[in-house]
């Protein structure tokens, strides 16, 4: 038996914010207690922006609350999450060293719940969703009475694949301006109960399961999410999915005719138009639209038109290659 | 983002009567959406205009043109009689963003872009513009794209529009509808200069929405031309522009008119008024341009990173003018 199990008072740290403030000083709210592993993890923002997002379910919009003083943090699509780095003794008291854990605390600082495993392995969000919510009723809290503690712990990188399938996209929390939408995709009507910040984007790649658009900067920069809208080229990030409604959106699975390509993917294929491939569908559906509109009569042509897709890898000479070649498979659009 | 009410407004009247506080209005979203993602903007409630029936370009008696708020600005651009009559316009819009961001930026959208400081952006840092009275944090930081005319001290953030600095050379008129009428405001009276309020870009009141622009006509004889300088070739954020326009006439051929107006350098679209009369009864030489561009720049001030663009600015008139005198326009 540790210290730190169910129904036990959650041992007490100092909150190491520079405000003085311990974990007991926040009796009076719940809080999530995130321990996660102390080298740098690309995975990390994904995790918090899903508590994050699983917290925005409850109630009206908040941030979430952290302590930090190293000046470490981790950046999440929408903020900096501050990340402290408690001591050994605090590590001990929660059995956490060298693990993945996670404590929700409920307000009289008792633990209602833990998750506690090797790096890597990770709670079903739907568990602590579970849990909090049970909270929540018994105790007809808001989500801004919630709190989440960020805190590192000294061990291995790890890696989240399953999470980014338990997005928590399954909890039956009502969102709060969620309205009907139907999108029509390559053809396809696709009715969706959606919230009103949702873009195309991401109705596309987690409402409706259609990955192959990308996200890259997720703000208008790069054109890896580039999509068709009514046929003209866009960026699917920019767009809000309610925007889209009625709208014919094509996206790069909508391009091939069964198991034949589309020619500018047969291009892409021939002249090596990628090398990681990421920016790939957006390039494609970018370069589509550019022939029609007959901005791919030249390499300069082709080059300034095309600037709104960003390839990191540097793939561009293939790139301007196939466009040029699929612009003649084409029938030359001029 | 915060969460926010949707309303898909299906007329001019039913948008403006459901205005509130905290209501934005919505156009292409290239901006607004991207602004939400960051927190910096933060609106209770969009009301969708982009279904009004104001996409359309129409011809005005005697020559001029009223675009419709939404025009998209690749349709903008790509229309024939912005091209022959307003090219400057033209070429200005197909010098800003992407062509995927250009086919959903609206015309009134483009109007009301906010900033790309950086400092705007990041909530985590001080910024008047984004919380009054917070401080600038740009004057002692990274300033290279900032402004080098019209700043004051609490701002120095420049207006990032190319097709706005078009629209002040050519005299447009932007109309307007709010809950207590219709107004039209003159292109150089719409956006503001920081002074102490650098929070409200525009001179446009709450609840009001764009409809249209105006062009007036502009001389047949009068040739216009845009030159940006930028930090890559193409899809990059100006760091000085011109926009000009000259007639050359006569026996012994002067300059009969002329139009500057500069983006990239303040808080709004620079129109140039003095260095265009200055230019009048000039030959349209180099040393004429040079003279005007100095003129242009009067009172200009930089920064530790952007100096150069006191300078830069300069040379951009006079190659914007000597790209229309040699043909390269």
């Amino acid at each position: 038996m540790g210290l730190a199990d169910i129904g036990a008072l959650a041992p007490d740290f100092d909150l190491d914010d520079g405000s003085r403030k311990r974990l007991s000083d926040l009796r009076g709210q719940p809080a999530i207690l995130v321990f996660s592993p102390d080298t740098w993890d690309p995975a990390l923002p994904q995790q918090f922006e899903q508590y994050s997002e699983l917290l925005a379910r409850f109630d009206e919009p908040a941030g979430l609350v952290h302590f930090a003083r190293d000046g470490s943090w981790c950046e999440t699509e929408n903020q900096r999450i501050p990340i402290f780095r408690p001591g050994n003794d605090v590590l001990k008291a929660y059995g956490a060293e060298g693990q993945q854990a996670i404590f929700v605390i409920d307000s009289e600082g008792t633990i209602q719940w833990k998750h506690v495993a090797q790096p890597g392995v990770h709670p079903k969000l739907d568990d602590v969703a579970r849990e909090i919510e049970r909270i929540r009723k018994g105790k007809n809290l808001s989500r801004r009475d919630f709190l989440v503690t960020a805190a590192a712990a000294s061990i291995v990188l790890v890696a989240l694949p399953h999470l980014s399938k338990a997005t928590g996209l399954s909890l039956q929390t009502k969102e709060p301006n969620a309205k009907s939408v139907t999108l029509k995709v390559n053809g396809k009507a696709h009715k969706l109960e959606i919230d009103s910040r949702v873009t195309v984007l991401d109705a596309l790649r987690e409402r409706i399961g259609m990955t192959g658009t990308k996200k890259g900067c997720d703000h208008g920069q790069c054109g890896a999410c580039t999509v068709l809208i009514d046929g003209r080229r866009a960026n699917s990030c920019m767009v809000l999915a309610m925007q889209a409604e009625g709208q014919e959106i094509t996206t790069i699975e909508g391009l091939a005719k069964g198991e034949e390509l589309h020619p500018v993917q047969e291009a892409f294929i021939k002249h090596d138009g990628f090398q990681c491939g990421y920016c790939t569908p957006g390039q494609i559906m970018s370069a589509v639209a550019c022939i029609h509109e007959g901005h791919a009569g030249t390499d300069e042509q082709i080059k300034e038109w095309m600037s709104g897709n960003i390839c990191r890898c540097g793939a561009y000479n293939g790139i301007v290659e196939a466009v040029k070649e699929a612009n003649a498979a084409m029938g030359g659009h001029k | 983002m915060k969460a926010f009410e949707y309303q898909r407004a299906g007329s001019v009247g039913e948008a403006i009567r459901s205005a509130s506080d905290g209501s934005k209005f919505l156009g292409g979203g290239t901006n607004l959406v991207d602004l939400m993602k960051y927190n910096v903007e933060e609106p209770s409630k969009l009301i969708d205009v982009t279904r009004l029936p104001l996409a359309k370009i129409e011809d005005l008696p005697g020559g001029g043109l009223r675009i419709g708020a939404l025009v998209k600005n690749s349709d903008l651009a790509a229309d024939h009689r912005v091209f022959e009559r307003y090219r400057m316009l033209s070429q200005a819009i197909l010098n800003g963003a992407s062509p995927q961001l250009r086919n959903l930026a609206t015309t009134g959208g483009n109007l009301m872009q906010r900033t790309r400081c950086g400092y705007f952006y990041d909530t985590a840092f001080p910024c008047n513009k984004r919380t009054p009275g917070s401080g600038c944090s740009a004057i002692q930081g990274q300033n290279r794209m900032h402004a080098i005319l019209g700043q004051s001290d609490a701002c120095i953030a420049v207006n990032p529009s190319d097709m706005c600095v078009a629209l002040a050379a050519l005299d447009a008129v932007i109309q307007v509808e709010g809950p207590k009428g219709k107004r039209s405001i003159p292109i150089l009276e719409f956006h503001r200069l920081p002074g102490d309020t650098p929070n409200l870009d525009t001179n446009l009141g709450h609840g009001e929405l764009i409809w249209a622009v105006d062009l007036p006509p502009l001389p047949k004889e009068v040739q216009t031309h845009y030159v940006k300088v930028r930090d890559r070739n193409s899809y990059a954020f100006a760091l000085t522009s011109a926009a000009v326009g000259m007639h050359v006439g006569g026996v012994d051929p002067t300059i009969r008119a002329a139009r500057i107006a500069l983006g990239g350098v303040s808080h709004k679209p620079w129109r140039a008024q003095e260095a265009e009369k200055a230019l009048v009864g000039m030959p349209a030489t180099r040393e004429s341009f040079r003279h005007a561009a100095e003129f242009a720049l009067t009172g200009a001030k930089g920064y530790e990173h952007n100096d150069f663009k006191v300078e830069l600015a300069k040379r951009t008139i006079v190659r914007a003018f000597m790209d229309l005198v040699v043909g390269l326009a």
